[in-house]
């Protein structure tokens, strides 16, 4: 093809590229015909066209530029977080709290931080999904690497009654395990516990702990600990990853292999607790204490794994929004 | 997932348009959105930077109407196509009922293409499904550009590309002129209510 013929056969197509947002492509075809150009020097008007062509390769870099530096997670509005939340807060029936729970998570895999933790803030009022609210606020600071935050949040709730001790271990194990492997040293305090005669009683039987200076209320955790605590092994490095969610395989009956995926309710190391709803009877069936799960899919949010865990504990709950439904106990065997 | 209320027999499914960045998937929803006034049950959402990329997702809402004695409502989605929005697609992905892989005919984007593709493949695992499970219809679009003679694959070298282990359905189109995209929906929709009928068998 002749070289002029070239040219304005890449010139056309790097403008239609760039009409079409191929902005790359678009600069390709402009260096190419450029390259012709210098390299035939007799074409006419040709040192006017290669100006031209860079003052448009010019632009494309600055779009490009734009492109690539957005933010992969801008905040929308409020019209469409409300969207983000109805649509992504997973299908099926379940009660206002764990959709609203599910609503909070989804808007925070949007990258819609401060949104979700509005919902998760409040959702911290309903006990049946109060750990899980606790801990997505604290895993909403760590995302944006506020882990002073997340850590302020949990000193927090140390004096809100709302929060009992269990459930302030369960979130402390949890934040200490991320600030372990984050490399950030921050202690937790420890709430200081109301101690009954009865517990004096057993206590005076134990080895005395050494008493530390303490602000009202508060006490560092590694000072001084009650007998209970003692027993509990924090996460250690490179223990189990945070599992947000499990996908169980169906073994039997019409739909036999279908995966259901589960968000977990809590975890503890690698004992982890779901809620069934007990509409899922082809599946409760199926999960009595000891049965062994093969080929589950455990769900991070850094990885997902392929692994195996056993039924530890199945339990149906008799009170509360998610009465009928079952709560289940894994402990995870292998990934 | 679809969900599937016995007691109101109504049934909703969700169909996601995936592909590369600019192959046209946002283009296609616009022009459903356009066409089909009575079908559609809402607004089209968009979700999009100023002006065109789609940052999230777009979403349509269809009612079909009742099928076999069942109102059928269908959820349109679009995925965004650039590189760095892989987590978002992935999200949006998620429960996937039926899928149009939105193809581009330029040359320039036949390995876009093909990691776009593969790009599916992989998420779709990762929810434990496989491509090769999940009704799935191929649009080769912007067939109209050979007429300004720009250089495109030929319908053939895009299928034996992306088509010839799925051997899934394919359509030529230009989504800008409306070309091809009735004909799209229209397949996946029919697959996808199949599936489902087997799976929750509920016309009986």
């Amino acid at each position: 093809m002749d070289p002029k013929d070239q040219v304005i056969s890449l010139l056309k197509e790097a403008d239609l590229y760039q009409q079409q947002g191929l902005l790359n492509e678009a600069k390709e075809r402009y260096k190419k015909a450029t390259k012709i150009l210098k390299a035939n020097t007799g074409i006419k008007n040709g040192q006017e066209l290669i100006a031209s062509i860079v003052k448009k390769v010019v632009d494309l870099n600055q779009k490009i530029n734009q492109i690539n530096k957005a933010t992969s997670k801008p905040t929308v509005s409020n019209k469409k977080q409300d969207l983000i939340k109805q649509l992504f807060a997973g299908a099926g029936e379940k009660d206002d709290a764990s959709n609203r729970l599910e609503g909070a998570i989804a808007l925070a895999k949007f990258g819609q931080f401060d949104r979700a933790l509005e919902e998760f803030e409040r959702l911290l009022d309903v006990e049946a999904v109060r750990v899980a609210a606790a801990k997505n606020i604290a895993r909403c600071h760590l995302e944006v690497n506020a882990l002073e935050d997340a850590a302020s949040c949990f000193d927090r709730w140390v004096g809100d009654d709302r929060f009992t001790s269990a459930q302030l271990d369960k979130i402390r194990f949890f934040l200490k395990g991320r600030f372990n492997k984050l490399g950030f040293d921050r202690e937790l305090y420890q709430r200081e516990e109301t101690v009954s005669d009865e517990d004096i009683q057993a206590l005076e039987m134990e080895p005395a702990v050494t008493e530390s200076s303490q602000d009202a209320g508060h006490v560092p955790l590694t000072n001084t600990q009650p007998a209970a605590l003692e027993d509990m092994e924090l996460p250690e490095e490179d223990e189990f990853l945070d599992i947000n969610s499990v996908g169980i395989q169906l073994r039997s009956g019409s739909q036999k292999g279908r995966m259901i995926e589960f968000d977990v309710s809590f975890q503890t190391g690698n004992s982890i607790n779901l809620i069934i709803s007990s509409k899922e009877s082809a599946l409760l069936n199926e999960l009595e204490k000891g049965t062994e799960l093969k080929d589950m899919q455990f769900f991070s949010p850094i990885a997902i794994l392929n692994g195996s865990g056993v039924v530890t504990a199945k339990t149906q709950i008799k009170s509360g929004p998610k009465e009928g439904d079952y709560s289940l106990d894994i402990t995870i065997l292998t990934t | 997932m679809a969900t599937f209320n016995f007691k109101k027999r109504e049934i909703e499914c969700k169909i996601v348009y995936y592909g590369p960045g600019r192959c046209g998937k946002t283009t296609n929803l616009e022009y459903i959105f356009k066409t089909y006034k009575k079908q559609i049950a809402g607004e089209m959402v968009s979700i999009d930077t100023e002006g065109d990329r789609t940052l999230f997702f777009d979403f349509l809402p269809m009612g079909l109407g009742k099928i076999k004695g069942c109102d059928v409502k269908v959820q349109l989605y679009t995925v965004p196509g650039q590189v760095q929005y892989s987590s978002t697609r992935k999200l949006v992905l998620k429960e996937v009922d039926g899928l149009v892989f939105v193809a581009d005919s330029l040359e320039v984007r036949r390995e876009k293409n093909m990691l776009s593709l593969k790009d599916l493949h992989e998420n779709l695992k990762s929810y434990g499904t496989s491509i090769f499970k999940v009704p799935l219809v191929m649009q080769y679009n912007k067939r109209d550009l050979e007429e300004e003679g720009i250089p495109l694959m030929p319908i053939e070298k895009m299928d034996h590309d992306l088509n010839r282990q799925l051997k899934a359905p394919y359509f030529s189109a230009s989504a800008i002129k409306g070309q091809g995209v009735p004909q799209t929906i229209t397949e996946c929709l029919k697959l996808t209510l199949l599936n489902l009928q087997k799976q929750l068998k509920w016309a009986k």
